[in-house]
């Protein structure tokens, strides 16, 4: 929810930005497609993952999930699971993480390292960073701009809590974008394909479905559904129950579960033995424990089946509802496409298969086709692609509470965005200069039954008799689906102030205060890199001008001089001297050898030469 | 809470107001308007996602949202037409309502075997209704379409409930 106008300018380079529950990943548009942003070692995914190591660093990505055994209580994961959410909505899930979740500051949770509690924007944020990082590496230039995509499902709330992620992560998200929208994009990207698509994406954590027309490059979303609480981390879930169940009782099962490390071990073995029951008929699990037992445990794949089916059938029905909304009948969807991890479990596919009559397409990675999509979205964002549009919908109607704790409702679900609705509001009593309105997100008519996304005070209102005062508020849904609220008094044509009180994620103030602290740590953490940068060629000039002396036939009093500024190098790298030293000291080296380059080149060159000449 | 009602529909497409729009030429205009508005192509110009300019998309939405409903598009129409002819003809036969609460119950106990023929009977009367409510309008008699536009509410309901049994 904002009440704020943000005017950026037209950047030229967008990418697009798939924050996931368990991996993340940025791609960019390339000629008539799209590629995704690897990193050094060529690896496209990022885990979601964020290590605080007790000696001090704080590991993302692979590096972080290396920890998940040895620091379960410091290693965070699945963040993308609290985000924009209360601590009592949460439930027992936080039960089920192996690192500490308190409630912070209005019921927010918090993760708990050590002295220091970590919001899941800021945790968040430490993902998109590193993911910003690896773009600029593969890219070669700063990455300011992104297109973040987020659960079709997502209400208003956790979109606000995902854009200020990007925000404190140094990246301008220019978009909000529905991951099967994304999808969507990825699939038809030039749009040249006009018809029906069912996006049926089954991520780690979350479940999404969405219905699009697709008409001559504007992908319009037609209706979406799903369940922010279904995933493959729930298969997981289930055989790690087995394998759990399975484990003697040395330690006692109350023991187990409280333990971190048995949970993240069985989680570990679980996601295992899933995967090689995509591909195999049963799968063996042996999971030594050392003092907290062991597990020798056999699994086949109707068994797994039987356990997931009830899962697997909620999916289903939400594919019925999304249909149903989109005012079509199953057999008027042309194109079944897939997304996510957990579309590999062959269940899934074949009750699709058999709900949907047809084949789902599997062209695209279902890792990489959010990121890939998003990043098609980026370039239209950009200005450099006009042929296409998509079109998406608010997943979840809005309203507000009246009178007697019921919900009027404002916005229906599966309105096309941006969207809006004013109504006019009054005084209760005499001489009223405020007024309270509760927004509400959610299908059911009880306000208790609805999330209460926020508290907007209505503030200026003249004091006339009850009754008198008009003001309109308007609702805004704007493209990226979330809220926009303004306020005008009709008599005197005064803009009301709104002050907004956000039940979810941080208020302005909290992003503003979080923005300035990474400023400064990001002042640290280039001081950080530009070190280890320094060290890199310092070390890298110290052999290659060795190399050169080797090979290359100077004068003695040449060769003297230059291995005395190699030597007093050398020594400033073993002492660990500061950037500043070892900058000089490469200063110094590069004025020695400037001055003989030519010679030791021509130099050694003639030495190749002759090398050659000899050997042939 | 007062609703304020939205910017006439008709105008926000250019369009004449009428009950009889062409549906493919309708989605043709709303995707070019779209195009043409929407804030994602015309980040160049700088104004970005201000407020005008997502006013400017959730009015083409609102608008389209509104037209593509027959019904929607009618109710739009008589505000326009004569603002108030639907408050004013709120009160209903009661012969007409025992009918319509008769209906509803035919609807909740409605067996598995008797869905379809309830079907076909309550698509008929919808359709008929329709068909009234155009040939009202045409003639300029908005009080009577009024009437018509909230007696078909309770055929349009039935269906409804009938659908979401199955």
């Amino acid at each position: 929810m904002s009440s704020e106008a943000a005017t950026p300018a037209s950047p030229r380079l967008v990418v697009g930005i798939d924050l996931g529950t368990t991996n993340s990943l940025a791609a960019i548009r390339a000629g008539k497609g799209a590629r995704v942003l690897r990193d050094a070692d060529g690896e496209p995914l990022i885990p979601s993952v964020v290590c605080f190591h007790p000696d001090g660093r704080t590991l993302v990505g692979r590096e972080a999930k290396a920890e998940r055994l040895t620091h379960p209580d410091r290693t965070v994961f699945s963040i993308k699971r609290l985000i924009g959410r209360s601590v009592h909505e949460l439930g027992d899930e936080p039960k089920r993480l192996p690192y500490p979740i308190v409630a912070g500051e209005r019921d927010l949770p918090r993760v708990r390292v050590g002295e220091r509690q970590w919001s899941p924007e800021e945790i968040s944020a430490l993902i998109l960073q590193r993911v910003k990082q690896t773009a600029e590496q593969a890219l070669g230039q700063p990455v300011q701009h992104a297109v973040v995509t987020v659960p079709a499902w997502f209400d208003d709330a956790q979109r606000q809590a995902t854009k200020d992620a990007a925000a404190l992560a140094g990246l301008d998200c220019l978009r909000i974008l529905n991951e099967p929208t994304a999808a969507a994009l990825a699939y038809g990207i030039d749009g040249s394909k006009d018809g029906t698509a069912l996006v049926y994406d089954l991520g780690g954590g979350t479940f999404d479905v969405s219905i699009l027309r697709i008409d001559d490059g504007v992908f319009r979303v037609l209706s979406t559904s799903g369940d922010t609480h279904l995933g493959g981390d729930d298969f997981d879930e289930l055989l790690g129950q087995r394998i759990l169940a399975a484990l003697p009782r040395v330690a006692g099962k109350a023991g187990a579960l409280e333990d971190p490390y048995v949970l993240q071990a069985v989680r570990k073995a679980a996601e295992s033995l899933k995967i090689k029951l995509s591909s195999a008929e049963r799968a063996d699990l042996q999971l030594d424990l050392g003092a907290r037992g062991a597990v020798t445990l056999t699994v086949t794949r109707a068994e797994f089946e039987a356990a997931i089916a009830p899962l697997v059938q909620r999916t289903l029905d939400c594919v019925q509802r999304a249909v149903k909304d989109a005012g079509l009948r199953l057999e008027q969807i042309d194109d079944v496409v897939l997304v996510g991890g957990s579309t590999r479990v062959p269940m899934v596919r074949a009750r699709l298969r058999g709900m949907l009559g047809k084949e789902p397409h599997t062209g695209v990675d279902p890792d990489l086709a959010v990121a890939l999509g998003a990043s098609i979205q980026a370039d239209v964002l950009a200005g450099n692609d006009r042929s296409l549009l998509p079109l998406d919908v608010i997943p979840l109607s809005l309203g507000i509470e009246t009178l007697g704790g019921a919900v009027q409702k404002l916005i229906l679900r599966n309105s096309t965005i941006p969207t809006s609705v004013t109504e006019e509001f009054s005084t209760g009593v005499d001489n009223q200069t405020a007024v309270d309105l509760n927004v509400f997100q959610g299908e059911r008519e009880l306000a208790k039954d609805c999330r209460r996304l926020g508290h907007f005070k209505l503030r200026g209102i003249p004091p006339l008799p009850a009754g008198l005062p008009r003001i309109a508020v308007t609702f805004l849904v704007d493209a990226d689906g979330v809220l926009r609220v303004t306020a005008r008094e009709q008599r005197t044509g005064a803009e009301a102030s709104i002050q907004i009180v956000p039940s979810f994620g941080l208020t302005r103030d909290e992003v503003r205060r979080m923005m300035l602290d990474s400023i400064e740590n990001a002042q640290a953490d280039y001081v950080a890199r530009e070190a280890i940068d320094v060290r890199n060629k310092a070390e890298a000039m110290v052999r290659g001008t060795q190399k050169a002396l080797a090979l290359a036939e100077l004068p003695p009093d040449q060769t003297y001089a230059v291995q005395k500024a190699v030597k007093a190098l050398g020594k400033l790298l073993a002492a660990n001297a500061d950037a500043a030293a070892l900058k000089q000291g490469c200063d110094d080296l590069t004025k020695v050898t400037a001055t003989i380059a030519d010679d030791v080149i021509s130099a050694a060159v003639a030495k190749a030469l002759r090398e050659e000449q000899q050997g042939s | 809470m007062i609703h304020v009602p939205a910017p006439d529909p008709f105008a926000v497409f250019g369009l004449q107001r009428s009950i009889d729009l062409d549906e493919r030429t309708l989605e043709q205009r709303y995707l070019k308007l779209s195009r043409e508005c929407h804030p994602d192509l015309h980040r160049q110009k700088e104004t970005g996602d201000c407020i005008a300019v997502l006013q400017r998309a959730a009015e083409i939405n609102d608008a389209w949202k509104i037209l593509r409903d027959p019904w929607q598009r009618a109710r739009a129409l008589l505000e326009l037409l004569s603002p108030g002819a639907l408050e004013r003809n709120k009160k209903l036969d009661p012969m007409f309502l025992a009918d319509a609460l008769e209906l509803a119950e035919e609807v909740a106990f409605a067996s598995v075997e008797n869905v379809p023929q309830l079907r076909t009977r309550l698509s008929g009367a919808v359709a008929s209704d329709m068909q009234t409510l155009r040939a009202q309008l045409a003639r300029g008699d908005v009080d009577a379409a009024a009437r018509t536009l909230h007696a078909s509410h309770y055929h349009r309901k039935a269906l409804q409930d009938l659908d979401a049994k199955s």
